[in-house]
């Protein structure tokens, strides 16, 4: 008995969207995993946000000032700062002219 | 809590150890046999997109949910909600994950003892004697106390062994080698089924899309539950495991998403494995639990080196069961061992030894294993997943979550599509899942075990808040300092 098309396809597409899928999760970590690791060694501290996950740390610690955990969240946001401007390389894809343009939140703070 | 309050805690020594423990805990029995089963009997192709689709939608964010929350607090199931929670009370839905967790070990501990059982005899070649008879065969062991409750106890002391290496040389070393060893077994028995003259057949049945499935209640609540409950979505353990991750890691993409994917990936391979092989021996696809016990059993002779097949299924199958067993032990053992300050090694041990000797009587009674089964799968797990998804959804909240620490150190992007479906959508289908298994129980045989099913997870809901007062749960910084020895 052959398969029809449509089995065909039924089954290619499961076999895509759950072991291709799952491929490329698996390689795409590792790699960043190894990517990490080689960072770390060399400079002993990487960058912890992507430019858009910064900007909404950054957007949240502005809308939610008395929140709880509105601490934390600004000393995250400053760590991340701090090891972008003193690293060579950064984990991230960020350029070097989003690196200068960011502000620390807690010497803000202080400031006030 | 910063991250240095935890600095000291066990961590994965490598991100695929971290990984192959978590599929080791998410694939178990029942995607080698419940996966093709459900599959088949709803549709084929059609469930599959159903399944696919709620598996992107609901069980992976929800996933990330929980792998992030553990991450965060560093902490085990109790510890978490104890951090989380303000309401002191409220604070032991903890001990609700916990409970139900350790209900579903004591009887799923003397499952991988059956299991254990048919890979001993495989390697024995026993299914190979021309006198051999799968039906009495099984009748046989399960009605001896002797060996049930024998392969029960060997399980045990193995789950025990693993556990008090700890996390890296026992959960991760374990995994890091059964998960392979069983996705290798399984594509060669896939490889040898859909080669087998009829093995084709199989692959039709469970590939090809009925379109009527597809607009069906019942497909879509079966492929919520496989989606939701194959993934070990709210049972404490991606929670756990996120605890061990490192201040790096990223959770998203390895803890959740791999995670789903791969465990799926697994309960596919399940499928090319097992259909091919009904199919071409004309044996009955719904046949369930059974299927591996009674019809498999009978086909490994007909095949050209079956005893050889043979082997390599139950292993697999073995391998497959044993990791979900230490792996899900795993979230009591560390919780208790954080709140009660026992050495790792007495945790193991006490908690082991109680989950078997309540797992005893499932070692006795099918029947009994089967209630519990039924009570603990239709309403103990959706209460587990509603505790802990409604600690992320609600106290925690998504937003703050996401921001905070989803996004930490992620390898993918999560934008805020993420928020309204821990906070509305999951909980929504937890309570329409119990809802639909108490509805469609009424008037049918499961009636009384459906009532008695609700009226036991009141209990262990109404137990774990009353034992949170009587605890006086309290975090370290709550604690008034210790007197005495000024």
């Amino acid at each position: 008995m052959a398969l029809t098309p449509i089995t065909w396809v039924m089954m290619l597409s499961s076999i895509v969207l759950l072991w291709g899928i799952g491929g490329w999760a698996m390689y795409r970590t590792l790699a960043d995993e190894d990517r990490k690791v080689k960072l770390i060694e060399r400079q002993g501290t990487i960058d912890t946000y992507s430019p858009t996950a910064l900007q909404d740390l950054r957007n949240w610690i502005e809308a939610n000032p008395g929140d709880a955990y509105h601490r934390e969240a600004v000393e995250r946001h400053d760590e991340c700062v701090e090891v972008l401007r003193e690293n060579d390389e950064s984990f991230y894809d960020w350029t070097d002219a989003e690196i200068e343009s960011l502000e620390m939140i807690g010497e803000e703070s202080t400031a006030d | 809590m910063t991250e240095e309050a935890s600095t000291s805690r066990e961590e994965w020594g490598t991100r695929f150890g971290f990984m192959m423990a978590m599929i080791g805990a998410m694939v178990g029995a029942g995607n080698i046999w419940r996966m093709p089963y459900t599959t088949g009997m709803n549709g084929g192709g059609a469930f599959l997109l159903a399944y696919i689709i709620l598996l992107y939608l609901i069980a992976i964010p929800g996933l990330m949910a929980e792998t992030m929350i553990g991450r965060y607090t560093g902490k085990g199931v109790i510890g978490t909600f104890k951090q989380i929670f303000d309401n002191r009370t409220l604070r032991g839905l903890g001990f609700v994950v916990v409970i139900v967790n350790f209900a579903l070990m004591t009887y799923y501990l003397p499952l991988v003892g059956e299991i254990l059982y048919y890979a001993i005899h495989s390697l024995l070649f026993t299914f190979m004697d021309p006198a051999f008879q799968p039906e009495p065969f099984w009748n046989a062991f399960i009605d001896s106390p002797a060996l049930t409750v024998g392969t029960h106890t060997v399980i045990a002391i193995g789950v025990a062994a693993v556990l008090s290496l700890g996390i890296k040389d026992g959960v991760e070393r374990m995994a890091k080698y059964m998960i392979p060893l069983m996705a290798i077994a399984l594509v060669a028995v896939a490889i040898r089924g859909v080669t087998l003259p009829g093995g084709v057949e199989g692959l039709a049945f469970a590939f090809n899309p009925d379109w009527e499935y597809f607009l069906r209640g019942e497909t879509w609540v079966a492929a919520l539950g496989q989606a939701l409950f194959s993934t070990g979505l709210g049972w404490g353990v991606a929670l756990t495991f996120g605890s061990y991750l490192r201040k790096h890691d990223d959770v998203p993409l390895g803890g959740a998403l791999f995670t789903a994917v791969g465990n799926t990936s697994i309960g596919l391979l399940a499928i090319f494995a097992v259909f091919p092989v009904v199919f071409a021996f004309g044996l009955e696809p719904t046949a369930g639990t059974s299927l591996a016990f009674i019809s498999l059993v009978e086909v490994f002779p007909q095949m050209p080196g079956g005893g050889l097949w043979a082997i390599v299924f139950f292993l697999g199958f073995f391998f497959a069961a044993f990791t979900s067993a230490f792996a899900l032990t795993e979230p009591i053992v560390t919780t208790l061992d954080e709140e009660f300050g026992f050495s790792r090694t007495q945790t193991v041990v006490g908690v082991v030894f109680f989950i078997w000797l309540l797992g005893i009587p499932s070692a006795i009674s099918q029947e009994f294993l089967g209630t519990l089964d039924y009570m603990f799968g239709n309403f103990g797990l959706p209460i587990a997943t509603l505790a802990v998804i409604t600690l992320v959804g609600w106290k925690f909240q998504p937003e703050r979550g996401r921001v905070l620490d989803l996004n930490r150190n992620a390898d993918i992007y999560i934008g805020s599509w993420w928020n309204p479906i821990v906070r509305f959508v999951i909980p929504v289908v937890m309570l329409f899942i119990i809802a639909y298994g108490a509805v469609t129980s009424l008037g049918s045989g499961n009636e009384t075990l459906m009532f008695g099913g609700l009226a036991l997870m009141a209990i262990i809901v109404a137990t774990s808040l009353g034992l949170a007062q009587a605890l006086n749960m309290r975090t370290e910084d709550e604690r008034p300092p210790v007197s005495g020895g000024d």
